[in-house]
């Protein structure tokens, strides 16, 4: 039989089944190399167990996070808000057209303002669709396509 | 409480009860943090990528299905943001030129249980080979290693985080282990001949 070096990982950690364990030790018996070659890879296992526990997080931790959620949107109110843009349309709409003009005005700047955010906020999109490492929709291949080749540019 | 739990606790928090979401937090913080230090070396910075994991989570629950296993979940996330992390700082130390002494591991920050000044020496000698070790590593090596050794997840967890066959992450752990054997030596029981199968 062939050295088993490639599966003695997977039999330390008893992560081979029953007849593939089996057949592994049965060479070991008989293999000086192959048990030379286990010792070794079970003394870096050793080795790893000595190591210091996990640092405990710091005192503030807790709060620092509390903190940066508290900046994010609560899941109750993001339900509550999108159900009452419908009922502020209306009157907001009489506001909106009196409002007009002097949107016109300032129209420039301000579009300035929400192309900024826009990206802001398809860069973070970016971020949370990159680390779930799936792509759903056409919609999510389409931004990352075009965010991907907004950072080509960038590098260049 | 169990990892179902926190599954429990990640639902009960897609139906509106932030307390919950507190708590599962809370529970995660410690083996977060230290997941994260296996990949940028750094408390603080650990501490940070810990909460940026813990705030993807918080944005992401809604995207959990209590069918799925919540620390494979997690650590899914996790991973990939520790990854990108790693492959930011890279660039950034390509583009910036050679490092100097303020990127070499904090150590001063880990703790040791180690009472005996000798002890405590080789305990940070051991702590820093194994920094070496994780940052020589290939990512995804690195990754299946550290899920595997450090955070104890089954090579089926690991292949679910990894999104990759079990028989890829049994290859990614046996190469990871060979390559620590080889940097541990110094600190094993003995050494041996490495066989080629």
């Amino acid at each position: 039989m062939r050295h088993v070096v490639d599966e003695l990982t997977a039999l330390n950690d008893g992560a081979l089944d029953p007849a593939a364990r089996r057949a592994v030790e049965a060479h070991l018996a008989g293999c000086d190399p192959c048990r030379a070659e286990q010792r070794r890879l079970s003394g870096a296992l050793a080795a790893l167990a000595r190591l210091s526990a996990a640092p405990a997080p710091s005192p503030y931790f807790s709060a620092r996070l509390a903190a940066r959620l508290a900046g994010e949107p609560p899941r109750s109110l993001v339900g509550r808000l999108a159900a009452w843009r419908w009922r502020l349309a209306l009157p907001a709409g009489g506001l909106a057209a009196a409002a007009l003009a002097g949107v016109l005005v300032i129209r420039q700047q301000r579009g300035l303002e929400l192309a900024a955010a826009a990206q802001l906020d398809l860069l973070q999109e970016y971020e949370t669709i990159a680390s779930v490492g799936d792509v759903e929709t056409a919609e999510d291949a389409a931004l990352i396509a075009s965010l991907d080749s907004f950072e080509r540019e960038g590098a260049r | 409480m169990s990892q179902d739990d926190d599954a429990a606790l990640l639902v009960a928090f897609q139906r509106g009860d932030e307390a919950a979401f507190r708590l599962l937090y809370e529970r995660n913080a410690r083996s977060m943090i230290a997941f994260c230090h296996r990949f940028v070396r750094d408390a603080a910075r650990a501490e940070e990528l810990a909460q940026d994991v813990f705030v993807k989570l918080y944005r992401m629950a809604g995207r959990y299905r209590p069918e799925a296993r919540f620390k494979t979940f997690l650590y899914r996330v996790a991973t990939n943001h520790c990854l990108n992390e790693v492959r930011r700082a890279e660039f950034t130390a390509r583009a910036s030129g050679p490092v100097g002494d303020d990127q070499a591991p904090d150590l001063d920050a880990l703790p040791s249980s180690a009472a005996d000044p000798h002890d405590e020496a080789v305990a940070r000698s051991l702590e820093q080979a194994v920094l070496a070790l994780l940052g020589s590593l290939p990512e995804k090596q690195r990754a299946a290693f550290v899920l595997c050794r450090f955070e104890g997840l089954s090579y089926d967890e690991i292949a679910e985080t990894l999104e990759t066959s079990v028989s890829a992450v049994k290859s990614l752990i046996h190469r990871a282990t060979v390559s620590a054997a080889a940097a541990l030596a110094p600190f094993g029981p003995g050494g041996g001949e490495e066989v080629r199968s």
